[in-house]
């Protein structure tokens, strides 16, 4: 690339504008209304907020993922100089800057754990400890202070990296600076690289030690898998939705969806292979502190939900987007999207909600209250892209390889 | 446009393959195959040093059958992994791995998975190669010194004459049309030139039917019989120099090659010099076991713990980890009900109470009834161990309030 290129984009609506605001406005009015009637939901619950909590955890859990997997669709790109996600990576770009209001959102599990909750994580408790030699043994990794120590440096390095891309990207919206491309394919790299060792100890703190006794030495690729997924889903959907509204008609065509559905195609075999591989070795080997976690999936109504999860995150979308003509046909691409973001959620459930009240409850803990956490959550993530949506424009307009992107063709 | 002279066709028996005309451009390739497309001919080709961007629209190819081809393939193999191993594990050669069932889901989906990716990526190969009618050993325009540009800088369209549309004057003229910077006629010379060479043509069909020779001389050494020997390939490993167990020798008087152990000779650690410590009874007797500890052995804490640690190894899986004979084996037994099974002996029925300690020991170096002997695996000390602490799991469960220590009484439960 020799300077920058002086390409003049279609002429198009790249301004978020109005609608950002007013979804920022909604999504922030939805949010605080739906979390906080969730928190007033669990306060009123005599079970030390062990429900509110899991409930909020499976939720931020969920959009935090999302958020992480723009990341890593943004460091990928630049990891490979990608030429035709260009006009697609600035969505990825606002779900990735969500990552510092998501380190706020945090909060309530960190300081409740922090404050001696040991509904969440029983680890944190020093009686149970003192009963199992396996927690004592865990206990230099697993102990509280620790645990908050990570926990600051997951959300900062996170928090970092994203804030980087998008001030860069947009940076060079005004400057038209090829070496702010350069820069940033130059970090992408180990970017990459603490995204994945970041993501992976987030998942083992995070989600396998509400089962402290379980381990998966797969659980940090598992996650990895479901936020790139959902995250391909987001961008879809986010993408369908401004061009439906007018906005960037001209720089986003067939071609596009067509690669974004390849990658979800990808991704959600990906996942399967990954949740199988995880299944096998544990189901073969057989030793109790591993085939507990799926024993307790196993029984009763989680067995349903099991097949469920399986059929519904592996069958049924990988069989439909096996097509190229489903890849490149919006509504059919739009629906697998959704069902994805769905079974997204009900694969992090899976993992979260089996661990609610000890493993002697009955029955899915799933009502009115997840269903707040859920849309509170996601209310508040909206919000927040649409904030820092509406201060910048949707697209790189001066990256040095926007012209790839507008030509850009399947063969 | 100035392009060099069209050539007129060749008379006499030379005929014409194509027409082939040259662009300097994709652009231009792109813009003279919708013009060839729209007059209809279907027998035609474009030829570009890369892939060119839309060139599959304007040159109205429909999209290829391969991917159905593929995917058919795909279920093939996944059907005949599955197939082949619950044929084999479940009907062929029925065997329990790992205590999972015969037919065991999980376990069949590595390998249907591999022989699904294997014929899908097989077919995609061999698909691709068919679908292009390839490998094709020659071609016309091989031939046109100018067509050596195709992989360099410079585009193509060839229209064949076995086109319905084909016609000397109106194709010439749509070319013209196209404004290629060449316009040359491809003669056909595929008669003279396409035919396999005779020697290769008679090498491949011996070579054919030689690689059957192999093939039948198996199937015949299956379903004959024969008196003579075994070839030897490489005799001084079929015929080694050495004894070898079972065999016979002219060296040894007894004429055999395994040496029986010379008089006198004790194995490692099966010195029995002590009756009471390592048979439990009294000096030369055999059935009048002793009932204290042998006096070597000592009774303490850590003398019970690694007890505790053998019996739960060694015992535990038949007889429970209380004694009560409800180990895990005898517990599946059970469950099996396949009526061969004998329930291991609970420990604490009244008559082993009153049992001497070098019965138990007896026991478990010889076993007893279904119980085989633990000698071979558990040593003379250890079992003493275990000894010690089975007596202790018979106190356990008969025990009073008496037993426990007086300071100690007010932390039962």
């Amino acid at each position: 690339m020799n300077g920058p290129t002086l390409v003049e984009l279609p002429k198009d609506n790249y301004s978020f504008g109005a609608a950002g605001k007013r979804l920022t406005t909604i999504g922030a009015v939805v949010g605080v209304l739906a979390l906080s009637g969730a928190a007033a939901m669990g306060a009123a619950a005599d079970d030390h907020l062990g429900r509110f909590l899991h409930a909020y955890l499976l939720a931020f859990y969920y959009v935090l993922t999302v958020a992480l997997g723009c990341l890593f669709f943004v460091g990928i790109q630049y990891l490979f100089r990608a030429g035709w996600s260009v006009t697609v990576r600035r969505l990825a770009e606002l779900g990735a800057g969500t990552l510092p209001a998501l380190a706020i959102l945090a909060l309530p599990i960190i300081v409740a754990t922090a404050m001696g909750n040991h509904t969440l994580y029983t680890w944190t408790d020093h009686e149970v400890v003192k009963q199992s030699h396996l927690l004592e043994h865990k206990a230099p990794y697993l102990n509280l202070n620790f645990f908050l120590v990570r926990c600051v440096a997951y959300f900062g390095i996170w928090a970092l990296l994203s804030w980087f891309f998008l001030s860069r990207s947009t940076k060079q919206d005004a400057s038209g600076d090829p070496k702010l491309t350069r820069s940033m394919e130059i970090v992408s790299g180990p970017a990459t690289i603490l995204f994945a060792l970041t993501l992976t100890f987030a998942s083992i703190d995070l989600i396998m030690s509400l089962a402290p006794t379980w381990f998966s030495t797969m659980i940090g690729v598992y996650f990895f898998a479901g936020a790139a997924t959902s995250s391909l889903s987001f961008l879809i959907l986010f993408a369908m939705a401004l061009q439906k509204s007018g906005r960037m008609v001209n720089v986003l065509n067939t071609e596009h969806y067509h690669d974004l559905g390849k990658l979800l195609f990808g991704f959600t075999f990906f996942w399967s292979y990954v949740c199988f591989s995880q299944f096998m070795l544990i189901w073969y080997a057989n030793i109790p502190e591993e085939t507990e976690f799926y024993l307790h999936r196993f029984q009763g109504p989680w067995l349903a939900f099991s097949w469920f999860l399986l059929l519904g995150h592996w069958a049924f979308p990988m069989a439909g987007l096996l097509s190229r003509h489903v890849k490149r046909n919006r509504k059919a691409l739009a629906f697998f999207a959704v069902w994805l973001l769905v079974m997204h959620y009900v694969d992090i459930a899976w993992y979260v909600l089996p661990t609610v009240g000890g493993h002697d409850a009955h029955g899915i803990p799933f009502g009115p209250m997840e269903v707040l956490c859920w849309v509170g959550m996601i209310g508040v993530f909206l919000a927040v892209v649409g904030f820092l949506g509406s201060r910048r424009s949707l697209v790189p307009l001066k990256d040095p390889r926007v012209t790839e992107a507008l030509q850009f063709e399947n063969i | 446009m100035a392009h060099s002279k069209v050539p007129e066709r060749t008379s006499g028996d030379t005929k014409v393959y194509s027409y082939l005309a040259e662009y300097p451009t994709p652009q231009a390739l792109i813009e003279a195959c919708k013009a060839v497309r729209d007059a209809g001919y279907k027998k035609w080709d474009a030829y570009s040093p890369f892939p060119v961007h839309g060139i599959d629209p304007a040159m109205g190819i429909r999209p290829t059958i391969l991917p159905w081809i593929v995917l058919g393939a795909g279920l093939t193999g996944m059907l005949l992994g599955l197939v082949m191993q619950i044929g084999l594990n479940a009907f062929d050669y029925p065997w329990i791995i790992s205590g999972k069932p015969l037919w065991s889901v999980p376990a069949f989906v590595p390998v249907a998975f591999e022989t699904t990716i294997l014929l899908s990526a097989l077919t995609t190969f061999g698909g691709c190669l068919v679908l292009n009618n390839l490998p094709d050993l020659y071609h016309p325009l091989f031939k046109k010194k100018r067509f050596a540009k195709a992989t360099d800088d410079k585009f193509f369209i060839s229209i064949e004459s076995d086109d319905k549309l084909f016609d000397e004057q109106k194709t010439k003229s749509l070319l013209e049309r196209t404004h290629p910077t060449a316009l040359e006629t491809v003669e056909d010379d595929r008669k003279v030139n396409s035919a396999l060479p005779r020697p290769i043509v008679y090498g491949l069909l011996i070579a054919t039917f030689l690689s059957f020779v192999p093939m039948a001389r198996i199937a015949q050494a299956r379903y004959t019989k024969t008196t003579d020997p075994r070839f030897n390939l490489v005799s001084n490993m079929d015929y080694q120099e050495k004894y070898k167990s079972q065999r016979g020798t002219s060296f040894f008087a007894d004429k055999r090659t395994m040496r029986p152990p010379i008089p006198g000779t004790v194995a490692q650690d099966t010195l029995a010099l002590d009756d009471r410590y390592s048979r439990g009874v009294e000096p030369g007797t055999n059935d009048k076991f002793i009932s204290d500890f042998p006096p070597q052995f000592s009774v303490n804490a850590g003398a019970m713990q690694r007890g505790r640690e053998r019996f739960e190894i060694y015992c535990a899986p038949c007889h429970g980890l209380a004694g009560y004979g409800d180990g895990m084996v005898a517990r599946r037994a059970e469950e099996l009900a396949e009526g061969t099974w004998v329930a291991p002996t609970s420990l604490h029925e009244p008559r082993l109470a009153n049992e001497p300690l070098g019965y138990f020991y007896n026991v478990i170096s010889n076993g007893v009834r279904n119980m085989p002997g633990y000698a071979s695996q558990v040593t003379e000390e250890d079992r003493w161990l275990i000894v010690l602490y089975l007596r202790a799991l018979q106190r356990s469960q008969a025990g009073s309030v008496d037993d426990v220590p007086a300071d100690q009484r007010g932390a039962l439960r």
